[in-house]
């Protein structure tokens, strides 16, 4: 019956103040709802191990990530099945390499499409657990060489492309214009490792590799019974050790300088490793939020029971026991923070529905979403949630509830105040408000710097013309381009591929309403990567101490189509196409920076690896500067230097083609160039170059967004925050004003005062604050660079505005007091 | 209504003082017509029943409000008309305070509590400040708890340390809120006592109370009553000392 008293009681007080109650049920429902849709994202991306169909988690077995590249890297197939048969660390493995392939054409029934293609050892489906719904999967006989090329289908494919006619099942489908036999489907939804749309058997060579090769195949494992992942990375770290020592030249390249080479990682960690610290800081700043939200409303809840603090003292007189007394603080905080949690929960599915759509529009060019990538609220979430809830109502119901319990309620019944603050109280407070200066900073600083990082890559300048540019993906098919290595015909194999880009390239110029086109390994914007270059004369004694740039082939007259030009010498022609013509032109930083006195043209580089060096080449030309890859990446350089395409044969390129009139009208204008030219050649991931440029950076600036949300979140959390802490604190101490005032303190002196200690708990806030921060940025900083403007706006404009904010968060509520005739302050209530 | 006319020797001069307050729409008449003078070296207690104005007349003697209406001269200045800094300069050398609940700032140490009011003031040293500090302290026999905070004292100890704050700058009059309201009757007395030797070596005091032997302690008592002074007259006490 008490108790239910207490709850009316509560939830009158709430009614009583509805804008009080709106106002801090807010503040939970968003630190909470920030927190569950952070944990549930990373939850869905990382934290939560893939399993399958199996109890044990599954492991990514690979090389070492390359972080000046920012790939992953392929480990030799050798390497990796030694692991499992030698050392039983793992339970079984398994291999796979991914790919793209055309399916159909070739006289086939069907229209050529390009479908994500995952190249595997034949026990995929037994390790996922998972069987095909029609026909079989692969048997260890799919690999031998001679057997008859198979494919098996997803639901997707088997489903869009096929229409689910079953009948396709033991049927023979061209796959890049060779003939292979459909041998099954698996159930929807199915996409292991990641993101399969079709699956074919590796060579015999990937999956029983009987020695060292140049191939690379991506692992993935279970670990053995027993066998911990720390066990695992340690001796995979000794067997790259001992590898090191023996390792024929050629082959050294495998172990990078740091003397390491296989890696193992939670397998969803692996995939997203470029990404990792950027989450990784966002769940830091999010659970920042939480505390600052949890501050805020004990906060408020405090300053509520200092103007309650008489009727407590009147209860505290009729004898309430001193549990019942914190039970009765508590009810407020279990109203608002339930309220809070359930809104919380609302909000949180918003955010998850909207980063679904988000994933879906950053991948819909090329279907590159992994297949876990679907973000919910699960059960562990929810029950994240409801700990939150609990924790958040113990955190904010336990400061008004110490403060209620440790006032001089003797004092405040015979004086009709609140009595001086206790010595514990406002030392309690000064704590609260350098906990809100540094919460606030760090939120604020990360949430600044990462946007400010995010929208400068948006705006920057890649050097390159992107209006009315289409750009798209050629690829060979590889039996009518197929090379004859190291044969007589190499070269002129070579020269077959090249000269079908450029036939293509005329065809298409020859169209009205194309301008130029160009052909590129990677278009600038995209690519990205340090190549080592020697000068000639100048070579450094280590590999790494030389100049370095990012090279792309490029083909003839590429580069009026993306608006570069030739700033000296000239561009690459005839004379530069032969076997052992070795030409390069380099772009105007490397020149400036490094050929100062201009005298760039005719000099020689070559490439530094590691271990081995490159043939030279003769500098042709100078080209006007262009970015690979996004400013926002680390591994991004404004280095470029470039090879003429036509003497590597490649079997896919990058186009871009300067059209007017309709983007429309200029796909309509390729496909049929394409279809004219060569019908096999497949042509995919059509799309603008704002849009080539953007896509890479989607994920980013979707996460930018969520910073935003934080950073608006923040600074409205900090600015009321640090008010109402400010203000609460210099509300309970304007008894001590009077008390100075009557002592003959001035006006000024009293501001003054305050001012000061304020400061100090600026100083001291800032500190932690920065501190952290700057911690954080270095972690973040590993894989995107944080241009100096995000920098100086975040380091230096964030604590101005936090100053600001405190400084005026402390003069208002003192000027108010001030304001006050002493003999109203020391009576105050 | 009884008035007490102003002397040359007179360091407090309330003439037709009146203060309203006001809230929403209601007028309260807190004092209405005071006059009322306090001589150099006078004892003063002030009485009367609960809401009858006396902390509020105490109030305006110590410059912590000002009248709705009327004048005041204080230790010769026209108080009536100062500005906020200047009342609070006055307050710091002209005027030492005693309070019902002590207010003693936690924060600060005994030492620092009572030198509190000397750092207000330019023209005293560090070391000056220091040594009437000191003598604060001793004269209320506080000196050995200089650093302990107002939390390790009791009730009576605090009060003792107010009354060092009070006494320590040599204010010319020392205005003291139910001084002993907060004490018990041990420690009300040793306060009370306190006080009486201060007047000994010449302190003005005018002290609120609403205990008659507090009262009769002082030299003169006047009552108040709805906001007017309604009696004013010299205690036995007095009396016995003019025979």
């Amino acid at each position: 019956m008490s108790v239910s008293l207490d709850i009316k009681y509560a939830a009158r007080l709430l009614a009583k103040k509805p804008a009080f109650t709106a106002l801090t049920v807010l503040i939970v429902a968003i630190g909470l709802g920030l927190t569950l849709y952070t944990y549930s994202l990373l939850n869905s991306l990382v934290f939560t191990p893939l399993t399958l169909n199996n109890d044990k988690p599954i492991y990514a077995v690979e090389a070492q990530y390359d972080y000046t590249h920012l790939s992953r890297r392929p480990a030799d197939p050798f390497d990796l099945y030694k692991l499992k048969n030698e050392l039983n660390l793992l339970e079984d493995l398994g291999v796979y390499q991914e790919g793209t392939t055309f399916v159909g054409g070739a006289g086939a029934n069907t229209a050529i499409r390009k479908f994500n293609s995952t190249y595997v050892s034949w026990n995929i489906f037994e390790f996922a657990g998972v069987q095909p719904i029609l026909g079989r999967g692969f048997s260890p006989e799919d690999h031998f060489e001679g057997a008859e090329p198979s494919v098996v289908l997803s639901y997707e494919v088997f489903q869009n492309y096929f229409r689910g006619d079953e009948s396709v099942v033991g049927t023979m489908v061209p796959l890049d214009a060779e003939p292979n036999r459909i041998i099954g489907v698996m159930p929807e939804g199915f996409a292991f490792p990641a993101i399969a749309e079709i699956w074919q058997p590796l060579p015999q060579v990937s999956v029983a590799a009987t020695e060292r090769s140049y191939n690379g195949v991506f692992g993935f494992a279970r670990l053995a019974d027993g066998v911990t992942l720390s066990q695992l990375r340690t001796e995979m770290d000794a067997y790259s050790t001992e590898l090191s020592t023996r390792l024929d030249e050629d082959m050294n390249w495998r172990i990078n300088t740091d003397g390491k080479y296989l890696s193992a990682e939670p397998f969803k960690k692996a995939a997203i490793t470029q990404y990792y610290s950027m989450f990784m800081a966002m769940f830091v700043v999010v659970f920042l939020i939480l505390l600052l939200a949890c501050i805020n409303v004990g906060n408020l809840l405090l300053a509520r029971v200092n103007q309650r603090f008489k009727e407590i003292a009147i209860r505290v007189a009729m004898g309430v026991p001193r549990k019942r007394l914190i039970l009765q603080m508590l009810w407020e905080s279990i109203f608002i923070c339930s309220i809070g949690g359930l809104l919380a929960l609302l909000l949180a599915a918003w955010g998850l529905e909207i980063s679904n759509q988000v994933f879906d529009q950053t991948y819909a060019v090329d279907n590159l979403k992994p297949f876990w990538w679907h973000v919910q609220i699960e059960a562990n979430g929810i029950f994240l949630l409801i700990s939150a809830v609990v924790a958040m109502i113990f955190i904010t119901g336990y400061i008004p509830a110490w403060r209620a319990l440790s006032g001089d309620f003797n004092a405040v019944l015979r004086d009709g105040t609140r009595g001086a603050i206790g010595k514990k109280a406002a030392q309690a407070s000064k704590v609260l408000v350098i906990s809100e200066i540094f919460l606030s900073c760090v939120v604020l600083m990360m949430a600044s710097i990462l946007l400010s990082t995010s929208y400068s890559a948006g705006i920057a300048d890649y050097g390159v013309e992107t209006e009315n540019r289409l750009t798209a993906q050629l690829q060979l098919p590889p039996v009518s381009f197929g090379i004859r290595r190291d044969t007589e015909f190499e070269h002129a194999d070579r020269l077959k591929r090249s000269a079908f880009y450029y036939a293509l390239k005329d065809e298409l110029e020859s169209q009205p309403n194309i301008q130029a086109v160009a052909m590129m390994t990677e278009l600038p914007g995209r690519g990205e990567g340090t190549s080592y270059y020697e000068i000639e004369g100048r070579e450094a004694p280590v590999y790494n101490e030389n100049p370095y740039s990012n090279n792309e082939g490029v083909a003839k007259d590429s580069w009026r189509a993306l608006g570069m030009r030739i700033i000296q010498g000239r561009d690459f022609d005839h004379r530069d196409i032969g076997e052992g013509v070795l030409s390069i032109i380099i772009n105007e930083s490397i020149a400036k920076e490094f050929f100062p006195d201009g005298d760039a043209i005719g000099q020689r580089v070559r490439r530094a690896n590691p271990g081995n060096k490159g043939e030279w080449n003769t500098i042709m030309g100078v080209v006007s500067d262009t970015f690979h890859g996004s400013t926002m990446r680390s591994s991004s350089t404004s280095y470029n230097s470039y090879h003429i395409m036509d003497n590597w044969g490649l079997f896919r390129v990058n186009m871009a083609m300067h059209y007017t009139g309709l983007q429309v009208e200029a796909e309509k204008t390729l496909l049929q160039a394409v279809d004219k030219v060569n019908t096999d050649v497949g042509v995919y991931h059509i799309q603008s170059y704002d849009n080539l440029i953007k896509q890479p950076m989607m994920l980013v600036v979707a996460v930018s967004k969520v910073f935003l949300l934080c950073g608006i979140i923040a600074a409205f959390l900090a600015a009321s925050g640090i008010y109402a802490v400010a203000s609460n604190s210099i509300s309970q101490r304007t008894q001590e004003i009077g008390v100075r005032r009557a002592l003959g303190s001035s006006d000024a002196g009293i501001m003054r005062l305050f001012m000061l200690q304020a400061s100090q708990q600026l100083a001291i806030g800032l500190t932690i604050g920065i501190g952290l921060s700057i911690w954080l940025v270095n972690f973040m900083s590993e894989t995107m660079i944080i241009n100096d403007l995000s920098y100086v706006l975040g380091m230096l404009g964030v604590p101005l505005l936090i100053i600001f904010m405190v400084l005026l968060a402390t003069f208002i509520p003192t000027k108010k007091v001030v304001l006050m005739e002493p003999s109203e302050a020391l009576h105050h209530d | 209504m009884i008035t007490t006319s102003a002397t040359s020797k007179s360091l407090v001069t309330l003439n037709n003082i009146k203060k309203v307050f006001f809230t929403d729409d209601v007028e309260t008449h807190a004092l209405n017509e005071i006059n009322l003078s306090i001589n150099k070296g006078e004892y003063l207690s002030i009485t009367g029943p609960s809401g009858c104005g006396k902390s509020t007349l105490l109030s305006l003697l110590g410059l912590l409000d000002t009248s709705t209406a009327g004048t005041y001269q204080l230790a010769g200045h026209e108080a009536s008309d100062l500005s906020r800094d200047e009342r609070a300069k006055i307050r710091n050398k002209e005027i030492g305070f005693i309070f019902q609940a002590f207010n003693l700032i936690s924060d600060l140490s005994v030492a620092e509590n009572v030198e509190l009011p000397l750092t207000y003031r330019s023209d005293i040293t560090k070391s000056q400040r220091a040594e009437m500090v000191k003598d604060a302290l001793e004269k209320v026999d506080m000196q050995h708890r200089a650093n302990h905070f107002p939390s390790q004292l009791s009730g009576g100890q605090q009060q003792r340390v107010a009354v060092a704050r009070a006494i320590a700058g040599n204010p010319s009059i020392i205005l003291a809120d139910e001084p002993t309201g907060n004490l018990d009757s041990k420690n009300a007395q040793v306060v009370m006592s306190l006080l009486d030797r201060l007047h000994d070596q010449g302190a003005t005091i005018c002290m609120v109370t609403h205990d008659p032997r507090s009262a009769a302690r002082a030299g003169r008592t006047i009552e108040v009553f709805d906001g007017k002074i309604v009696s004013d007259q010299l205690t036995e006490k007095s009396q016995a000392v003019v025979l």
